[in-house]
């Protein structure tokens, strides 16, 4: 039986509430103080910056391989630094095991090992060998454990340290040798998807994308979001990069990629297309920045000219969504994964 | 049992959360697009002659144009 309320709780409850009111204020002031501030800068359109930059001519790319080792939907795929490697996880069914969709999937700078998970709610470190009779499954070393799945994972600059993004609305920053978690981050409101590494020149910084629709930034060391975009309209299923840092893409289930400066505080290019309805899954830069590839789940790939803002290259060839999409490390080719089992690299 | 006491001083927490979260995000020094702008453009300049996607490269210099197979290690 609830006892009643002394006069001192009373007068508790309302300075709370009185708190309560305060903060509400204050945080809607913060917010519409952002938004001027952004729209201060909005000085110009990037494609306005671009006009005089020379039109891309016609592109040409190919499938140059087609690889048919998955008995099922490929979720996930990274490149090796020596390029003539890459490691990719699939929806597998197995028997024996409770159900492990494998849906992230990174390599070790070093090339000597993977680390990979999913529904497991854990990232493991498998070390990689040529000899066939090395039971390698022996070897794992679960390194990352969350309260729901992975949903992807990336060493930082050594193999020392794994990055995590969950469906636990988390990510995590872990030591590999000792399992330990280093550093969690907290933010989003919902599910976590993806994430990057800053270009290891640009500082310890990464952007982690969720189904709260919103793209943060945060700092490695404290913590600490420090920057939060949320312009599209769906769940951000992708986030990379651009190559000198200052920027990165998105790619969203609302069937658009942006671009999001980091400096300016706001999003200031959006590819997209009437014709465009399906998610995109998975998006990469090439080298020097100026085309974005994105992989769409209505099985196509649209390659984006990022500084004028149109699509320079529309791709056919997998027979199902492209969920993942990765340009190889010096940047002559691309890889994407599909739910048609197979991998494709094109050039 | 939940009083209405726990459950104002937990909003209490996560709003002052926000607003901490807020000042950090307002408190950042921005740059005007127009020069930033500038400076992705002129990145994708500077790099543009080595970019094999964009440049393209010849059939005997690209690595997977060649007609060799892939391994399942």
């Amino acid at each position: 039986m609830r006892s009643p309320l002394t006069p001192e709780m009373a007068t508790q409850e309302v300075q709370l509430n009185e708190t309560l009111a305060h903060l509400k204020t204050e945080s809607e002031t913060l917010k519409t103080k952002l938004e001027e501030e952004r729209a201060k800068l909005h000085d110009v359109e990037l494609h306005q910056v671009a006009e005089k930059v020379e039109g891309l001519g016609q592109f040409v790319m190919k499938t140059r391989r087609t690889l048919k080792g998955h008995g099922n939907k490929v979720l996930c795929m990274d490149w090796c630094k020596d390029k003539r490697r890459i490691v990719s996880s699939s929806q597998e069914h197995a028997v024996t095991m409770p159900c492990t969709w494998v849906m992230a999937c990174a390599y070790a700078p070093s090339g000597c090992a993977v680390a990979c998970g999913g529904l497991d709610n854990k990232c493991s470190v498998y070390p990689l060998s040529l000899d066939k009779n090395e039971n390698l499954a022996a070897k794992k070393k679960s390194v990352a454990m969350h309260t729901n799945y992975l949903s992807a994972c990336s060493f930082t600059n050594s193999d020392m340290q794994i990055l995590t993004s969950s469906g636990d609305g988390t990510c995590a920053l872990w030591d590999v040798e000792s399992g330990q978690l280093l550093q969690s981050f907290h933010g989003h409101a919902a599910d976590v998807l993806c994430l990057d590494l800053a270009p290891s020149e640009t500082g310890n910084t990464f952007v982690s994308g969720g189904c709260d629709k919103k793209a943060n930034v945060w700092d490695m060391r404290s913590g600490q979001c420090i920057q939060s975009f949320e312009t599209h309209e769906s769940d951000i299923n992708s986030v990379r990069y651009y190559p000198s840092g200052d920027a990165f893409a998105s790619g969203s289930d609302d069937a658009t990629c942006r671009l999001y400066d980091l400096r300016a505080d706001r999003e200031v290019a959006i590819y997209s297309k009437e014709s465009i309805i399906f998610g995109v899954s998975s998006v990469d830069f090439s080298l020097s920045g100026r085309l974005l590839f994105g992989g769409y789940n209505d099985y196509t790939i649209n390659v984006w000219d990022v500084l004028k803002g149109t699509r320079v290259s529309i791709l056919f060839g997998h027979e199902n969504r492209v969920s993942t999409l990765r340009v190889s490390p010096d940047g002559t080719a691309f890889c994407t994964g599909s739910w048609d089992h197979t991998l494709r690299i094109w050039a | 049992m939940m009083s209405g006491r726990t459950c104002s001083s937990g909003h209490v927490v996560q709003a002052q959360k926000l607003v901490d979260q807020l000042r950090v995000e307002a408190g950042m020094e921005r740059i005007k697009i127009s020069l930033t702008a500038a400076d992705l453009v002129r990145f994708c300049q500077d790099h543009r002659r080595s970019d094999p996607l964009l440049t393209g490269i010849s059939a005997s210099s690209n690595p997977f144009k060649d007609k060799k197979t892939c391994r399942l290690l």
